[in-house]
């Protein structure tokens, strides 16, 4: 089993069967996972970040971590240590909680900055250096991380080369009446994402991150992800736009969001699919955008409104 | 290649812009500096694309370039072998900040003197320049020719077939460069834009046709006069003090052929005082076409004026003028040249009527000529008395005005010797009336008050008798005279002799001539006959200015509104063919433009499933969906197909499921 589609069709029945009702989040968040990119799930508390994140943990075989941040966790928690041995008379390293498959890092807005900072390494690279010496972390990795926006006592923002860092930024949102019915239905029944099995090994899950990023894609397409980039940066209500990692990024989602959809290739409805996602928390307002309370998630949606997507496939 | 082109097209919109100050300058002398100016431009340019480093140099490269290109053609004068000059730097501010108004305040065809044509190819400079550097918007690109054509077009409108030929032709260059640029440019816009020029041009096409007025066309040169400086002593006042020194030589002429009179000054304003003219003086341009009904002669002589005092002999109808520039009232014919210091030598070439004697008897004055005189001044009290006496109560006619001249020749005497009265007041003039004895400035200047108290228009001639024999002549103080003009009906003003001083001869061309001739068949005074004159045509009484021509003016609408219905089918009939042509993305343009045509708002992001949420039926939504996933395939899998044909299949699916209102719209929307 190496097929892209089929692996999310399996984690996404295996997630939904304990997330209820959030099929377009599910997706994405399994996309983020096929296009071996990071997710963070913000949200109010009590929506379900933490369950998604654990469901999509529990879902893909291989080693699961999960760190919860507070304000007294040290980097070295996260990265791991040099113990000496006195047996063997020498530094020893004693791996952190990163060196897993899949990482959870619930509420890392409460970590301290020093603590977050941590993980800026591991992300990009996928490799941890301590004491000049460098670490692989085993393959997939992932890091799924939540937090909470409203509570602002004891916690720390994540700065802007973290959230970088991010291929994506879910929000899971409310369910409607049916689906909380369905929710509560479930808790009562016991199903929780500690019931679910590993439905995925980490060698199909590898196989499907090579066949994402294969998936073709058209040079106006890219041109289009670029010019969408490109808009952020000339958009009046924006101090800074996307970065060229952000257009990296919407396109390698759209490729996984394309396989997903069971498509060999990429197209400017998948561009457009995983725009907000991808590019929003990017963004940083204006001043005078923030006091007008406006959110990146309009100005991507004014973006993708204005900018003309491609007709033709010749640049 | 295509940018090669779309350069080409913008240098040949601004030449052609240039050129079309034909009317004003003539072809030849703007074609040379044009086609520099446009050459060197289109040089930098293929520079710039062999010399990346210039790229952002080149509107300076080019304005320079093109600066020189204009002082080797035009000013050539002014350099040293080629070599700009300060000469050739202060001829070139110069021109840039005066040319435009001395053309203006020249007749034209104007002379192809740099001080005056130096602005067009300035213009066409700065239109190929900005044109080729906006060439990234090929609409703003054709901004800075349209400029220059409507620059020219302020200076002399063209009409008729010459008009409707240059925007054809201005309309192909500038629908080659959108055509060539519209990869670059939206196609939806190119729909909108060219049927907008063709229409324009069918318009104007249409209106031209049918405009019956026949009016001049549009001239700014019209409200532009030059007001020379005032001259402290006026010939006419100076004319007897020439009588008393009559040997001194005032100018020589050579011709080869009779010329009885030479003219220096032209007054037609008189308060009872003093004799005034209102020239309305313009720069001589290369050549001038004076109205003359009938046959003419061209004539011409050579003349030399030691001394100028400003005033330079010249002929009632002159048409050209070599040797100096002068100004020149083209009504009059009289030449200034103001501030002359030196001796001038001219070549002057005019025209002179041929007119049957008989006819010109028979003819009726020029009753609006005196309407054409600003400001005449009121007929002195007793002008109307002498002249009863004159010539009875006839009315006036032609006949009329030889009758009252030959009461002066009959009952008064041309003064001669030392005594000479002078002065042309109305007391003068009545003291003329009773010692009966004047210079042929009281004949003329009385014949002229009487005149025009009988209402005929006259006017008061100052000059020089000629010579009746051919050769070169030597005009001398004794020989200047003053003598009355009067209009008469379909010829012209008709100089007259009331002193018998002129040496016309009876054989000759022109209207001097003619009156000769004339006044040997006219009858007495008591026995003149009053003229057969033609009963008004009451029908065509008309009010000044022409009824408006609401029949035609109809029509054209009528056939403008006929041609923008056609045309609306038409063109979107040719926007389906283009877009067949593009294959399935025309499809999902035709697709979009239908579905807009259900009043559904469109955005330029929008894709097919964008487009397929916001479809108003579910059949079309089903329809776009499926043309979704055909766009998808044929687009972006990069595995080329053959999906034309169900695209378009899906359109034509989409365009019977439209309500049929919005099918309507989208059938006539261009």
């Amino acid at each position: 089993m190496t097929d892209a589609a089929e692996v999310y069709r399996l984690i996404s029945a295996n997630v939904q069967a304990v997330v209820r009702g959030k099929p377009r989040v599910v997706r994405l968040a399994i996309a983020a996972l096929l296009a071996e990119g990071h997710l963070l799930v913000e949200d109010v508390p009590g929506l379900g970040k933490t369950t998604l994140a654990r469901c999509l943990a529990r879902s893909v075989g291989g080693e699961y971590r999960r760190i919860q941040f507070t304000p007294d966790l040290l980097p070295g928690d996260i990265t791991g240590v040099q113990v000496y041995h006195q047996g063997a008379e020498r530094f020893e390293f004693h791996p952190g909680g990163v060196f897993a498959n899949v990482v959870l890092a619930d509420e890392i807005n409460r970590g301290t900055p020093k603590t977050q900072s941590a993980l800026l390494e591991v992300m990009a690279e996928r490799t941890v250096t301590v004491d000049s010496v460098r670490h692989d972390v085993p393959r997939p990795f992932l890091v799924i991380a939540t937090q909470n926006p409203i509570e602002m006592e004891g916690t720390y923002r994540l700065p802007e080369a973290q959230l970088d860092r991010f291929l994506m930024r879910l929000s899971v949102g409310y369910p409607d009446l049916e689906t909380e019915v369905l929710v509560i239905m479930s808790d009562c029944a016991g199903v929780g994402p500690d019931e679910l099995s590993p439905v995925v090994h980490p060698d199909a899950l590898r196989a499907a991150v090579a066949q994402v990023r294969a998936t073709h894609v058209e040079p106006a397409v890219c041109e289009y992800a670029a010019r969408l980039a490109a808009a952020t940066r000339e958009h009046h209500a924006l101090r800074y736009g996307a970065s060229p990692r952000g257009s990296i990024a919407l396109v390698r989602a759209a490729q996984a969001v394309a396989a997903t959809h069971g498509r060999g290739y990429v197209t400017p409805d998948d561009i457009k699919e995983v725009a907000e996602p991808v590019l929003a928390h990017r963004l940083v307002l204006t001043p005078d955008a923030e006091l007008n309370q406006r959110a990146p998630a309009d100005i991507v949606a004014e973006v993708l409104a204005a900018t003309p997507a491609p007709t033709s496939p010749a640049r | 290649m295509r940018t090669r082109v779309a350069v080409g097209c913008v240098l040949l919109a601004a030449a052609w812009a240039g050129l079309l100050f034909a009317p004003v300058f003539g072809v030849g002398p703007l074609v040379v500096p044009i086609i520099a100016v446009v050459a060197v431009v289109y040089a930098v340019f293929e520079l710039c694309a062999r010399v990346p480093v210039l790229v952002p140099w080149r509107p300076v490269v080019a304005l320079a370039a093109g600066l020189l290109a204009v002082v080797e053609t035009v000013l050539w004068d002014t350099t040293a072998a080629g070599v700009p000059t300060a000469a050739t730097v202060r001829a070139l501010s110069a021109g840039l900040a005066e040319s435009w108004q001395l053309t203006l305040q020249s007749t034209w065809p104007a002379r192809d003197d740099p001080e005056l044509l130096l602005f067009v190819p300035l213009a066409v400079l700065a239109a190929a320049v900005l044109g080729v550097e906006a060439l990234r918007r090929p609409l703003l690109a054709v901004l800075p020719s349209l400029a220059v054509v409507a620059l020219s077009q302020a200076y002399q409108a063209a009409d008729g077939v010459a008009a409707t030929v240059s925007a054809l032709a201005y309309a192909v260059v500038v629908a080659t460069l959108l055509g060539v640029t519209s990869g670059s440019w939206s196609a939806r816009r190119s729909l909108v834009v060219v049927p907008t020029f063709v229409f324009a041009l069918a318009g104007a096409l249409l209106a031209g046709v049918l405009d019956p007025l026949d009016r001049e066309p549009y001239r700014l040169q019209a409200d532009r006069g030059v007001v020379p400086p005032v001259r402290t002593v006026s010939p006419l006042a100076e004319l007897a003090g020439r009588l008393i020194d009559p040997d001194e030589p005032v100018f020589t002429y050579t011709a080869t052929h009779p010329v009885d009179r030479w003219r220096t000054a032209v007054y037609d304003r008189f308060d009872g005082g003093t004799w005034t003219a209102s020239p309305d003086y313009r720069r001589m341009g290369a050549e001038l076409d004076p109205r003359v009904d009938g046959p003419v002669v061209e004539r011409s002589a050579d003349v030399e004026v030691p001394e100028p005092e400003g005033e330079l002999p010249s002929q009632p109808l002159p048409v050209a003028v070599s040797g100096v520039a002068p100004l020149v009232d083209e009504d009059s014919g009289m030449l200034l040249v103001p501030g002359a210091d030196r001796a001038l030598a001219y070549r002057l070439t005019w025209r002179e009527p041929a007119v049957d004697a008989t006819a010109l008897l028979a003819a009726a004055v020029d009753a609006d000529a005196a309407d054409r005189i600003p400001e005449q001044g009121p007929v002195p009290a007793g002008a109307a008395e002498w002249a009863r006496e004159a010539v009875g109560d006839l009315r006036p006619t032609f006949q009329t005005a030889l009758a009252l001249e030959e009461y002066f020749r009959e009952g008064f005497r041309l003064a001669r010797g030392a005594d000479l009265p002078t002065g042309s007041a109305w007391r003068h003039l009545e003291e003329f009336r009773r010692v009966k004895r004047g210079t042929s400035e009281q004949f003329a200047a009385a014949y002229v008050v009487l005149a025009r108290a009988l209402g005929i228009p006259a006017r008061l001639v100052v000059g020089y008798r000629g010579a009746a024999e051919a050769g070169t002549v030597t005009v001398r103080n004794g020989d200047v005279l003053a003598w009355p003009e009067v209009a008469v009906e379909g010829v012209g003003w008709v100089p007259l002799d009331p002193t018998r001083s002129a040496r016309t001869t009876a054989g000759g061309p022109g209207l001097a001539a003619a009156a000769e001739r004339a006044r040997e068949v006219l009858p007495p005074a008591s026995e003149l006959p009053e003229p057969q004159l033609e009963p008004t045509p009451v029908a065509e009484a008309e009010e000044p200015g022409g009824a408006f021509p609401v029949l035609p003016v109809v029509l054209a609408l009528g056939a403008l509104l006929l041609l923008a219905l056609l045309a609306m089918p038409v063109a979107a009939a040719v926007r389906r063919w283009r877009r067949r042509r593009m294959g399935v993305p025309g499809a999902w343009l035709e697709a979009r433009d239908l579905i807009r045509a259900c009043g559904v708002p469109t955005t330029p992001g929008m894709t097919v499933r964008d487009l397929a949420r916001t479809a108003p039926d579910q059949s079309l939504v089903d329809a776009l969906h499926e043309l979704a996933a055909i766009v998808d395939e044929a687009l972006w899998s990069g595995r080329p197909g053959e999906h034309t044909a169900r695209a378009w299949a899906v359109v034509r699916r989409i365009r019977r499921g439209l309500p049929a209102p919005a099918r309507m719209r989208a059938a006539l929307r261009p």
